[in-house]
């Protein structure tokens, strides 16, 4: 791991000092802020949308709560910022090694194994400190519009997606470790996520896969009861499987 | 003098194509070594080898006698490398890039910032505080130079360093190497034989994979061009052209587009003795006799050219 603090520290500044600051977040502050209001004026749009149409008909929807805030949360990590993370993290190593910086810092003594842990946890600190941003945002924003915010649900919501966010992050690294392409990678990514989405129509890769965690944080924001303990454990581990696959992956690539 | 870089049988095979066919060379401590060859003859891919880049098929190599495949740690504490395209994190500053590079070594605190200042100097960067993205070439070659510098590297590998620049940014890198000779060995691949012949001491030719040439400059020209002397004469050249052709020391002859003839020797003593005393016994007129060396042009021609 020789050179991982002085590569650690570049990670982190070039996020602060590059597109890298504006595109991850701006979307997860973007949802975080509007979510709880677009929740409580949805119900109200919707009838004067039929109104508007002059149906006669007349819909009766439920005044909208915190949990309509949190579920806009929730669904939003679940599709839009996961294809964000997808995407954006699918050139983490290989624009490195195309552009030809990871040759000017592989000369020296910076291993490998450095580099991609760099990448990992350099990423990793971006998604989650975005995250817990936006959720506070959210927070704040519920408790304005509605006047209640229990911070239950949603931290246990949202740190259910996170783990699911990592065991993306994880995947990403693995794969552009692995592909010289961005796109190619991203699109492994994006049929991962769609295979897990599919996965949890079958009660077994629910109950012990990552599946299990694609539609945990709607139910927890719902105050549901959900069984993590499997998925949560499951997911951790392919995590680990990924990263530990990167490094090695890495290691062998010339470069 | 020991060897800074010693390989032995050095091969690299990519799918059908050897892009190195048992590459052996020495290179000694402390020299200026040109790397000569033309595009694709193997120069980068030897470079990426010694430098941890790549493994190679067969064959070995050794940097201040580690072995750079079971010792990559420690060739890379002993080496500054210069690749032939450098990337750099172009939202970072010069200064920004040399601390990182230091970093990586190990260096910090005040013993950085010495290196990094005398370096920026160097490279003549200082005060400049332009992102390196919107550098020119020549600037980003010069802190390519600079950054294989910082960690006072024994060996100093560039690959092609002054390939893409117009003829002001090839003096000053070619400028900054001359300025290393007797600090740090340099191993520097090119396939502009005006830079070796202007910064080497010496040289190795590659050629399609393998060293076809290597040695001191002075000696490499002696060895496969010898002297060369231009004749012009008066009255029937041709008559000279047979009449020297069969003189043993007489290794070759052109006819230049002006009637000159070029006449290349092994032997310079006998050759300043007999060429004039063969233009009178001709009973020509000698109107010049000018000895010249053979430049590296010529024997690079000579020694890869033939075939292609």
């Amino acid at each position: 791991m020789r050179g991982f603090g002085v590569f650690l520290g570049k990670e982190l500044r070039e996020i602060g000092r590059t597109w890298r600051i504006w595109v991850l977040p701006g979307i997860v502050l973007f949802f975080a802020a509007s979510g709880p209001p677009l929740a409580k004026i949805t119900p109200e749009l919707l009838s004067s949308l039929v109104d508007t149409q002059g149906t006669g008909m007349v819909i009766q929807l439920p005044d909208p709560t915190y949990v309509d805030a949190y579920l806009q949360w929730t669904k939003n990590l679940s599709q839009i910022v996961i294809f964000a993370l997808i995407i954006m993290f699918a050139g983490a190593i290989s624009a490195e090694k195309r552009g030809g910086t990871a040759i000017l810092a592989l000369t020296k003594p910076l291993s490998r194994t450095a580099f991609v842990v760099g990448k990992l946890v350099s990423h990793t600190v971006l998604l989650v400190v975005t995250t817990v941003v936006g959720a506070a945002v959210t927070w704040g924003l519920t408790f304005v519009v509605f006047g209640e915010a229990p911070l239950g649900p949603l931290a246990g919501a949202t740190g259910a997606w996170l783990i699911s966010g990592v065991f993306f992050v994880a995947l990403m690294m693995l794969l552009s470790a692995t592909m010289d392409s961005q796109a190619g990678a991203a699109g492994v990514g994006l049929v991962v996520y769609l295979l897990l989405s599919i996965a949890t129509v079958w009660e077994p890769a629910v109950n012990y896969s990552p599946a299990g965690l694609v539609n945990a944080p709607t139910g927890i924001a719902m105050s549901e009861s959900v069984p993590l303990g499997w998925p949560i454990g499951a997911t951790i581990a392919l995590a680990m499987l990924f990263a530990a696959a990167a490094i090695v992956v890495f290691r062998r690539r010339e470069l | 003098m020991s060897a800074a870089i010693e390989i032995s049988g050095l091969t690299k095979v990519y799918g059908a194509h050897r892009a190195l066919d048992g590459v052996d060379l020495e290179v000694p401590e402390g020299s200026v070594f040109g790397f000569l060859g033309p595009n694709g003859a193997g120069k980068t891919t030897t470079l990426r080898i010694l430098s941890g880049l790549a493994s190679p098929t067969a064959g070995s190599g050794r940097v201040f006698g580690h072995d750079v495949v079971a010792s990559t740690s420690a060739v890379r504490a002993e080496i500054g490398f210069l690749p032939d395209v450098p990337g750099y994190y172009e939202w970072m500053t010069a200064d920004e890039f040399l601390r990182f590079a230091g970093g990586l070594f190990g260096l910090s605190g005040e013993a950085l910032r010495g290196r990094v200042d005398a370096l920026l100097d160097l490279a003549g960067l200082t005060g400049v505080q332009t992102r390196i993205g919107g550098y020119s070439r020549g600037m980003k070659q010069r802190l390519g130079v600079a950054q294989a510098l910082i960690n006072a590297p024994r060996l100093l590998m560039l690959d092609e360093p002054t390939s893409a620049l117009d003829p002001i940014g090839r003096k000053e890198v070619l400028d900054m190497i001359a300025s290393l000779r007797g600090r740090t060995t340099v191993f520097f691949s090119t396939h502009i034989l005006a830079d070796v012949e202007r910064v080497c001491d010496r040289v190795a030719i590659l050629d399609r994979g393998r060293v076809v040439a290597a040695a001191e400059m002075t000696e490499l020209k002696s060895r496969y061009g010898g002297q060369r002397f231009v004749l012009e004469t008066t009255g029937d050249a041709p008559v000279l052209i047979d009449r020297l052709e069969a003189e043993a020391w007489v290794t070759g002859i052109t006819q230049l587009a002006d009637g000159r003839l070029s006449v290349t020797v092994s032997d310079v003593e006998a050759a300043q003795r007999a060429l004039p005393a063969a233009i009178a016994v001709l009973g020509l007129g000698l109107k010049r006799f000018e000895p010249g060396e053979i430049s590296l042009e010529e024997v690079f021609v000579d020694l890869v050219g033939g075939e292609r």
